[in-house]
């Protein structure tokens, strides 16, 4: 492909592309993000290509590997468009039939999804996980294969950047503003106002975008996916931004932990550079902006965006006193404007749809959709895109299906490590900035772990807590020592060993921590701690009291004994590494409390749920 | 003495300075060349951080604060298998800190250690971002969803073998679908030259004095592009088009007999692709780094 020179170039090109009939044949498209692989997706579409070559179908049915869908839990999963027939799980040798029936316009009824006893369900919008989704973001992954600019370029791409183009500076500014998006990376700030900061900053050395792309919050894995199903998006995004800020230099800071996503968001660089969408003079306008992948190197704090800078520029990534603020002095002591991945990818449909359609959604003050991860203890789990101001029944129950087992939903934890648990009983409240900060947890970049009557509060907070024991940077006193004595307390608790005084010096560490440190990972250090003490206090006083865990989580407060639904076949006492259960075959077996290290080994081999944890 | 220290640049890591001067310049330099350091010794061993600080031009001491607080980088000599466990809090609250403890149980050694023998290194991350799947256990870059104690006896002996098996074993015929160089990484397959409906794979070629860009099929491996009479790979040297690597491989086809062309397949496989038309996958070991060793062992 030749490089662009204008924009009528790039719609002409636009054009030709949607215009080859490329999008009108049925079509295999196969969701190949990471958790796709891990379920064998690639397998399903090399079995699709032989199939397709020995059917002598090539040219009339097309195939289309693409990113992630959302429903990671039914990978490896096959949609057949336009149609959007839906099959989940699919094995490679199931396959043929797929394929022969696409090409007859046949579905194969047998391999549809059903939900439980429930009947089979054909089209993939009808699938309640989906049909309740307001999926502007996540739609789009299934429209484009993440390595071919000319996927994204047919389906609509780069035309918010003609837009941005036609409109000048201020005009893109003033929409993004009006649009009231709020940064999806977790504190909320308003986008348009921190583009106007950046905007107004003198800028005769250079000026940086940073797409922020360290996806540190376990549990979270949006902007993976978003990355990894449509790069061109993001570049999209951040070249409207270099329109309306005046920036220069882009840079996509991305995880070593997502190898996937930095080799598609690097395909998509490449592409666009070669049709001249990125570099000097882009499109034949004064616009030059160029984006160069910056791999970061596994440290959570460098999600903050002072220590970003720093693990930019090559250094250790410790946090720094703010202001100056990066917008002011960032990269090399350039003005730096950081946004999160998600709301790069808001951009584009901004310029596309305009202001006051984009902010139709959602609600006053919380404009557009948000994509949660939607993972734990629920019984569909992957990635949802809601409407902000949605409740988390919606999103829990409705979407989420609910408990997995017969044990009920108890909580769920949002915001990451810095975040907290809200109980179910709140579960009406809605997902927005604002309501997850009053109710004591934060919205943060979209985690969403959904915890059951097996899940121990006590230790959900002594987890947290070890985590941010490992990730302080150590600069600040009271972050390095606050979190490392919580986290002794919590330890101390879990294993029995705590008094009720533990409680009271817990929330005085809490606030110590969260009042005297200097970036955002010590000041919400607390939360995980003061969320469960607010909501399940009574857990923790169990654990004091009657040193019990009653989710039978903590170790050190937990017996393995075997009930009467023991067959005798024996695997728990082969499969036993401290032969700790003895019993003649075909008659009940004992587990040896002096010998038992609670590894769990049992009840994850026995068949008969015989196992009994409490 | 200057000249003595002049000497020794170069002379005692040449490894760590061609890396550093490809990276001259270049921003976040020092995390990038760490980086490719471990990739080509395994890990950041002491006569390394020095030369790397003698390259770039900044202090031990800066070096060391780099190496040591991210944790991507391994002071310590790593396994030939490496086994991360995810403790992501999805993981975690589906019994993450279980599987870490059988996985530790089993190799005998605790997370961030590696085995006697050199076999394996046992790692946890915080979060690998695949938490619909659960807890997830990653063996040389494959994961494995959905992991509890009693499966962590069988991915361990997996690993053993060799995880990046692909869907075809050994000698079978088989379909590219991504093709990397598997010496700089970046694409060779491009969609938007496609033969038999499929996207071809761009190579330099070399042949008889003629010079110029050729397509191989990823269907079947026949060249398109070049002169007539070099049609049969074994006349034409090829090379990628972004690095300029060559691609012709030592290995002979076992059909035809001519040197075949190598290509990294997305799911880590190499793909000994020929233009008689036969494709023979070859186990590789793992993407990147393990590949790149393979295909050295064979060439």
């Amino acid at each position: 492909m030749r490089s662009l020179s204008s924009v009528e170039d790039l719609a002409a090109l636009r054009q030709r592309l949607a215009g080859r009939g490329e999008r009108a044949i049925p079509t295999i498209v196969i969701p190949a993000g990471t958790c796709g692989r891990a379920n064998g997706a690639l397998d399903l579409v090399r079995a699709a290509k032989r199939e397709l070559l020995a059917r002598e179908l090539v040219g009339r049915i097309g195939l289309r590997v693409t990113g992630c869908h959302g429903f990671c839990e039914m990978e490896p999963s096959v949609l057949v468009a336009p149609h959007g027939t839906f099959y989940p799980k699919v094995a490679s040798e199931e396959m043929g039939r797929i394929i022969g029936a696409a090409a007859q316009d046949r579905v194969v009824t047998d391999l549809l999804f059903a939900d439980g006893e429930g009947e089979r369900i054909e089209r993939q919008d009808d699938i309640p996980f989906f049909a309740r989704q307001t999926r502007r973001l996540l739609g789009r992954n299934q429209e484009v294969d993440p390595t071919r600019i000319e996927d994204y370029l047919a389906s609509g791409g780069y035309a918010a950047l003609a837009a941005a183009l036609a409109a000048g500076p201020e005009p893109v500014v003033a929409e993004v503003k009006a649009s009231g998006l709020r940064g999806r990376g977790g504190a909320g700030f308003p986008t348009g106002a921190k583009w106007e900061m950046l905007a107004r900053q003198p800028g005769r050395r250079g000026k940086f975008l940073v797409c922020n792309a360290d996806e540190g919050d376990p549990g979270a894995y949006m902007d993976r996916s978003a990355l990894e199903g449509n790069p061109h998006a993001i570049l999209e995004g951040m070249l409207v931004g270099a329109v309306g800020t005046g920036a220069n230099e882009g840079v996509i800071y991305v995880r070593d932990e997502y190898p996937l996503a930095i080799r598609h968001v690097s395909m998509a660089i490449r592409q666009a550079r070669a049709l001249g969408l990125l570099g000097e003079r882009i499109l034949g306008t004064d616009l030059s902006f160029d984006i160069e992948v910056v791999r970061g190197a596994g440290a959570f704090v460098c999600g903050e965006e002072t220590a970003l800078i720093r693990s930019i520029e090559g250094k250790v990534g410790e946090p720094r006193q703010r202001p100056p603020f990066p917008v002011q002095r960032g990269i090399d002591g350039k003005p730096t404007l950081i946004n999160n991945v998600e709301t790069w990818a808001n951009i584009p449909l901004i310029l596309e749809k305009g202001a006051a359609e984009f902010a139709a959604v959602g609600t006053q003050g919380n404009s557009g959709t948000k994509i949660f991860s939607l993972v734990g203890k629920v019984k569909r789990t992957g990635l949802v895109e809601v409407p902000m101001g949605a409740t988390l029944g919606e999103i829990i129950h409705d979407i989420g299906g609910g408990p997995v087992g017969a044990a009920a939903v108890k909580a769920v934890q949002t915001g990451g490590p810095s975040g907290g648990c809200i109980p179910a009983a709140r579960f009406d409240l809605p997902v927005d900035y604002d309501a997850l900060t009053a109710a004591g947890s934060i919205m943060g970049s979209g985690g969403m772990i959904v915890m059951d009557a097996h899940t121990c509060m006590v230790d959900v907070a002594r987890y947290f807590m070890g985590f941010l024991k490992q990730e302080s940077c150590g600069k600040c006193f009271t972050c390095r020592k606050g979190t490392q004595r919580m986290h002794e307390i919590l330890d101390d608790i879990t294993r029995g060993e705590g008094s009720p005084e533990h409680l009271q010096l817990l929330e005085e560490l809490a606030l110590a921590v969260k009042d005297t440190t200097m970036c955002g990972l010590g000041q919400t250090a607390a939360n995980p701690v003061l969320s469960t003490l607010r909501y399940f206090r009574e857990e923790y006083l169990e654990h004091i009291r009657h040193g019990r865990c009653p989710a039978a989580v903590c170790k050190a407060l937990v017996t393995y004994s075997i009930n009467e639904a023991c067959t005798g076949c024996g695997a728990c006492r082969r499969a036993c590494p401290g032969e700790a259960i003895r019993g003649a075959s075909k008659e009940r077996h004992v587990i040896d409390s002096a010998r038992c290290t609670k590894c769990g080994m049992c009840v994850t081999v026995c068949q008969f749920g015989a196992v009994a944890v409490a | 003495m200057d000249t003595m220290r002049g000497d020794t640049i170069g002379a005692d890591a040449p490894d760590v300075a061609a890396i550093a001067a490809a990276h001259r310049g270049s921003r976040a330099a020092l995390i990038a060349i760490l980086r490719e350091v471990q990739a080509a010794r395994g890990y950041l061993p002491e006569d390394a951080l020095r030369a790397v600080a003698r390259h770039t031009g900044r202090s031990l001491v800066d070096v060391y604060a780099v190496a040591s607080f991210y944790h991507s980088f391994s002071l310590k000599p790593r396994g030939r298998h490496t086994v991360c466990a995810c403790l992501g809090t999805a993981c975690h609250v589906r019994g993450g800190q279980q599987v870490v403890e059988a996985l530790s149980r089993e190799l005998g050694v605790r997370a961030g250690e590696t085995t006697p023998d050199g076999e394996f290194t046992l790692e946890t991350a915080n979060c690998l971002g695949a938490c619909a799947l659960g807890p997830v256990v990653v063996v040389d870059g494959r994961y494995f969803a959905k992991v509890n104690p009693g499966k962590v006896r069988r991915i361990l002996s997996q690993a053993r073998s060799g995880v990046a098996a692909p869907e075809a074993a050994d000698g079978e015929r088989a379909l590219v679908t991504e093709a990397v160089c598997p010496e700089c990484g970046r694409p060779l397959l491009d969609a938007a030259r496609p033969i038999d409906g499929y996207p071809s794979l761009q190579v330099s070629a070399q042949c008889n004095g003629w010079r110029g860009r050729a397509r191989i099929s990823c269907v079947d491996g026949v060249l398109d592009g070049a002169p007539e009479n070099a049609a049969a790979l074994e006349r034409v040297r090829l090379f990628c088009p972004h690095c300029s690597a060559g691609l012709n491989d030592l290995l002979r086809c076992g059909e035809c007999g001519v040197p075949t062309v190598s290509v990294l397949a997305g799911d880590g496989a190499l793909v000994q692709m020929c233009g008689c038309g036969e494709q023979r996958v070859r186990r590789a070991e793992v993407e990147g780094a393990g590949a790149r060793r393979e295909i050295a062992q064979l060439s």
